[in-house]
């Protein structure tokens, strides 16, 4: 599995593993954007709230998977309104072979997430002839 | 004369499975953020707190900067307003299936263009004492209750 900080460089996060299993009760699916262009997936995922330390994309077995850790904020007083809960983001995508893990890029800023997982190059569909007898 | 056809598989029982597997990892999976228990009254969704001496509203705007956002109180509303760039390829939507050079849309989840969210105001607020901060997509707003809303502290003296 390849590991990615926000910004493509690897990174471990075995160490906070546990801890976001714990909190895995209380994950969201955020709202995306996804298209592909020239072969590329794209991705924009909106995560109010994460910091870019604290997201992990990866991508194994044709899956890319996004998960954010977001630190639980409260504000002070009692409660007058509540639309939204506050909590983890996660979110997977099957999209299949055919992209190079190693160039997947993630930028994160003003609460988004924007991935881009590059086709990989050299890769075109090949037509194949059938031979008869 | 009456067939059994119980022991053969019959070719509905395979869409039968599939259903029955996709409602279960339907259910199972985390629910799409701000899909909660509270009904959505408008863009952007917000939580609001009150003290004794202020109200304190957050809104989530992932996407917008300071310079997107506008905060002001109007009479006894607090009014959000702003604008979201839309993301991704602006050209004549391309179908799925299509040539796979175009950009080609495969979820559009994400709202864009201008709101305008009117909050009406429990009690009155110091508007120029209001503040906001937007950090990474949550804007957290502090509204003063008015000085004749404050609960005051009577000393109670001896005759």
């Amino acid at each position: 599995m390849v590991t990615m900080g926000p910004m493509g460089s690897t990174a471990d996060s075995h160490g906070a593993a546990a801890a976001v299993d714990s909190a895995a009760a209380l994950a969201y699916q955020p709202h995306v954007d996804l298209w592909v262009e020239e072969g590329d997936v794209v991705i924009v995922a909106d995560m109010p709230g994460a910091r870019a330390e604290s997201i992990d994309v990866s991508f194994a077995d044709g899956v890319l998977s996004l998960h954010a850790r977001v630190a639980a904020r409260e504000l002070p007083g009692r409660h007058l309104r509540q639309e939204y809960g506050i909590g983890d983001f996660r979110r997977s995508f099957r999209l299949g072979e055919g992209f190079d893990a190693t160039g997947i890029t993630a930028v994160f800023r003003l609460g988004v997430l924007t991935v881009r997982v590059p086709k990989v190059s050299g890769v075109r569909p090949r037509k194949v002839a059938v031979q008869g007898d | 004369m009456r067939t059994t056809r119980s022991r053969c598989a019959h070719p509905l029982d395979e869409l039968c499975a599939e259903v029955d597997r996709l409602w279960t990892s339907l259910i199972a999976a985390p629910p799409l953020h701000g899909w909660g228990s509270a009904p959505r009254s408008g863009f952007p969704a917000v939580n609001i707190r009150e003290t004794d001496d202020a109200l304190w509203v957050e809104a989530e705007i992932p996407g917008l900067s300071a310079a997107d956002v506008d905060v002001s109180v109007d009479g006894d509303e607090l009014v959000l307003t702003g604008q979201r760039q839309a993301a991704g390829p602006t050209a004549p939507a391309v179908e799925p299936g299509a040539d796979g050079r175009a950009a080609v849309w495969h979820r559009r989840e994400r709202g864009h263009g201008s709101f305008e969210r009117r909050l009406a105001l429990p009690v009155r607020v110091a508007a120029d004492g209001v503040e906001a901060r937007l950090v990474d997509g949550v804007l957290t707003i502090r509204c003063p209750k008015a000085p004749e809303c404050q609960p005051r502290r009577v000393t109670v003296s001896e005759a």
